[in-house]
């Protein structure tokens, strides 16, 4: 049991620590303009001349303060965006990649289960996720701080921990993508015209007030404005991103244990 | 009961029946050839009976296990070794990281004595791999487990003349100590030095399952002779000469030095004969020493020659022929 976890995991893991680097340096970048901006320009006043569609999409409450800056420009950029493209696609290669390249049939002629292999291959996509959300807030924390505006250690230490499920809802959409698609690059660039899709399309229900049907969308249950800037855990935000993504492995593993595979 | 038994095997893909039909039985022990020309099926109803593809009728079953049943099918795939045609591993990965993982899920009893047969750059990444490198790889996590039954898809394929020879021993030697192994091929001459039994394969359908003497017996040499002068009509005409082609050519001589006008004089006539022949060698090269010849070539019949004469074209003039008696 969890061969294929661990020599999956192992093999993600250098990936992950350049993934960590990357975003590191993307959150120091932001953290280092702080100080300017803070004293020299009033970005709140600049944000209400914007449309709402551009406050909604990027979470914006305040840009005045390092939780509110970090919030729309980190969170909403780096990790709600980014992150989530990052995962998605690669949840989508996880079996796509592997049937378009020849390689599923070795793979499937171990002693396991299809839904064993599906399941593991995505279990491993936690290394880059867990990576990810451990090593960039202590940057975040320290590279605050030695600017001299300390962000609040629990709500940082909260997003990014609320980060992992709606992550994890991320990946489960790029899965179902890779076991539908026989082409690799169909299921990757699928994945992620679907997720900025339902990224714009979250942003897009609530500006035109029908909330409702945005709530198909992960990022509805993700809000790192919140968590950060008035300190509200959506908890139950991220059971149903658990549910969700439980959801969709499941689905996935019953559809690929059923499928011809080519 | 057989290793691998097959009853009324169909995949079809819409209109078109990749597999359609087929029976077979692969007892243990022994070393199975499942012949046939590129595109009759012989993947399909491997991948088939493996469990990657869901037949559309008819069934399978390997070392007992249903080929749909996926619990069963786990169970057996622990004794089971596959190879398949062009085996692919993931790029980035080393050769020995792959072993690795094989070993901990299935078991490595074998993998030692393997390497020293077959040494694949252990501690390159497979993107760095030759064909022939991916192809031994691939031979040792088939039998890295010391598996019952071996499946392999073409395994000589990519491998050079003098590893194929080595795979070849190595295959009679693993029939020796009991594995039974099944395994695809387009060539007959590939074929023909380790299998017992073959299966003949031809879109999609069986043509026949034999002992691989009584097909050898029967494939019969492609012969191709240049012979000086007339030769009468029935000078090969013979049950066992089939296909027979007999053209009479005019030949310029080589030493063109008279005039253009006596073309005649330089001129030898020759007659070309191709047939193929399954008759005793012997008496080939007697009737053949009764000819002056000038240049002869005598080779193995080609695979799809093979099937041409015993098994007919689809519509079969075997068949039409019979038909024709009866009236």
């Amino acid at each position: 049991m969890f061969e294929v976890a661990r020599y999956e995991a192992r093999r993600r893991l250098r990936g992950a620590v350049y993934l960590s680097i990357g975003l590191s340096l993307l959150a120091g970048m932001y953290i280092g303009t702080f100080p300017s901006i803070a004293t020299d320009v009033d970005l709140d006043e600049f944000i209400e001349q914007m449309p709402e569609i551009f406050t909604e999409l990027f979470n914006i409450a305040t840009m005045n303060t390092i939780e509110g800056f970090l919030a729309a420009e980190l969170y909403s950029i780096g990790w709600t965006l980014l992150l989530g493209l990052y995962v998605a696609y690669s949840a989508a290669s996880l079996i796509a990649e592997d049937i378009d390249r020849d390689r599923m049939d070795i793979l499937l002629s171990l002693p396991i289960s299809r839904a064993q292999l599906l399941g593991e291959k995505f279990l491993a996509l936690l290394v880059p996720i867990v990576v990810v959300n451990v090593f960039v807030p202590i940057v975040v924390y320290v590279g605050t701080a030695a600017v001299g505006y300390p962000i609040d250690p629990i709500n940082l230490a909260m997003v990014h921990a609320l980060s992992i499920p709606y992550l994890l809802a991320c990946a489960g959409i790029g899965l179902v993508l890779s076991v539908l698609v026989d082409r690799a690059t169909i299921a990757q660039r699928g994945s992620l015209v679907l997720l900025f899709g339902l990224f714009l399309f979250e942003s897009l229900t609530v500006v035109a007030g029908y909330d409702w049907l945005g709530s198909i969308a992960p990022m509805r249950y993700f809000n790192p404005t919140g968590v950060l800037v008035e300190s509200s855990y959506d908890l139950l935000g991220g059971a149903i991103l658990m549910v969700g993504t439980a959801v969709l492995v499941v689905g996935s593993a019953l559809y690929f244990r059923r499928r011809d595979v080519e | 009961m057989g290793v691998l038994e097959v009853r009324d095997l169909s995949k079809h893909y819409g209109d078109v029946r990749a597999v359609d039909g087929i029976s077979f039985t692969v007892d243990a022990g022994e070393v199975f050839g499942f012949l046939g020309p590129n595109g009759a099926g012989k993947t399909t109803t491997i991948r088939t009976l493996l469990g990657f593809l869901r037949p559309t009728d008819g069934s399978g079953t390997v070392l007992g296990a249903d080929c749909t049943d996926e619990p069963a099918m786990i169970e057996a795939k622990r004794s089971i070794g596959y190879l398949p045609a062009n085996p692919a591993f993931e790029e980035s990965a080393t050769g020995r990281e792959i072993l690795d993982l094989h070993g901990s899920i299935k078991g490595e009893s074998r993998r030692a004595e393997l390497l020293e047969l077959f040494d694949p750059p252990l501690d390159r990444r497979v993107r760095e791999y030759s064909s022939g490198n991916k192809q031994k790889l691939g031979i040792i996590q088939a039998f890295m487990h010391d598996p019952e039954l071996v499946v392999m898809d073409e395994p000589t394929s990519g491998l050079d003349p003098l590893m194929q020879q080595r795979f070849n021993g190595f295959v009679r030697e693993e029939r020796d100590r009991g594995t039974t192994v099944f395994f695809s091929s387009h060539v007959l001459s590939e074929v023909r030095r380790v299998c017992d039994r073959v299966a003949i394969l031809r879109n999609g359908r069986l043509v026949t399952t034999e002992r691989i003497e009584s097909l050898l017996d029967r494939s019969g040499k492609y012969v191709h002779a240049r012979i000086r002068g007339q030769v009468g009509a029935d000078a090969f005409d013979d049950n066992v000469v089939h296909d027979l082609e007999q053209v009479v050519v005019d030949e310029e001589d080589g030493d063109d030095t008279g005039g253009g006008e006596g073309a005649g004089d330089d001129s030898v006539t020759v007659t070309e004969v191709r047939f193929t022949y399954t008759g005793d060698v012997n008496e080939l090269l007697a009737s053949l020493s009764s000819h002056q010849l000038l240049d002869l070539d005598v080779e193995e019949a080609p695979l799809e020659e093979v099937f041409m004469r015993f098994y007919g074209a689809e519509s079969g003039p075997v068949a039409e022929n019979g038909g024709g008696q009866d009236v």
